[in-house]
């Protein structure tokens, strides 16, 4: 199976290959990973590819400390309108 | 595709749901009241409810549950909403979500 043109994340479009890349110019942990190619950084802020990233940076290089650089948890863990925090209809 | 009236598990539906009309970028179709708009439109046969902001590549229902925010669309006085999230009203005016233009790039959209 040709895994290059596979997208990993939805909202940003990013593909494994866009992954290999970052990783072979020397990004070597899932954050610096983000940084590079902005997966992780779309409309669902994470929720479908995050672990599939740090799966995968995982599988790269199983020495590194898995709490090395971890992605961050925005809140609020789910996303709300101004309109509906403001009633309190959350 | 045909909505599962006689499920294998939870039996025959239980309630009857009330037909409405609701128009999706433009066109006329109706649906059953209270149910998710993805359903709805899966129901008439439209499956592409959004085009990626950026490449315009076409998207559809993907996790279903409110999480991956791939199916958000535009309903007319609700603004972006998730289309599997959201109940079907009558009169709804649905548009897809469309590709969008980017100063930074140059893109413009004809």
């Amino acid at each position: 199976m040709n895994t290059s043109n596979l997208i990993v994340c939805r909202c940003e479009e990013v593909t494994m290959e866009q992954l290999e890349e970052a990783y072979q110019s020397g990004c070597c942990t899932a954050r610096q990973i983000k940084m590079k190619t902005r997966a992780t950084m779309g409309a669902c802020q994470g929720r479908v590819c995050r672990q599939m990233l740090d799966a995968w940076v995982h599988l790269k290089n199983p020495q590194l400390p898995r709490d090395a650089e971890q992605l961050s948890y925005r809140p609020p863990i789910r996303p709300v309108t101004f309109g509906q925090l403001a009633k309190g209809e959350v | 595709m045909d909505r599962i009236e006689n499920h294998p598990i939870l039996g025959p539906r239980k309630t009857k749901r009330e037909p409405v009309d609701f128009t999706f970028n433009g066109e006329q179709w109706a649906g059953l009241k209270g149910e998710p708009i993805a359903a709805a439109l899966l129901a008439v046969g439209i499956r592409t409810l959004r085009r990626h902001e950026e490449s315009g590549s076409p998207r559809g229902l993907y996790c279903a549950i409110g999480h991956c925010m791939e199916c958000r669309l535009n309903v007319q006085g609700k603004g972006t909403v998730r289309a599997c999230l959201t109940p079907l009203e009558a009169g709804m005016c649905i548009s897809e979500g469309e590709r969008l233009p980017n100063e930074i790039t140059g893109r413009r959209l004809p």
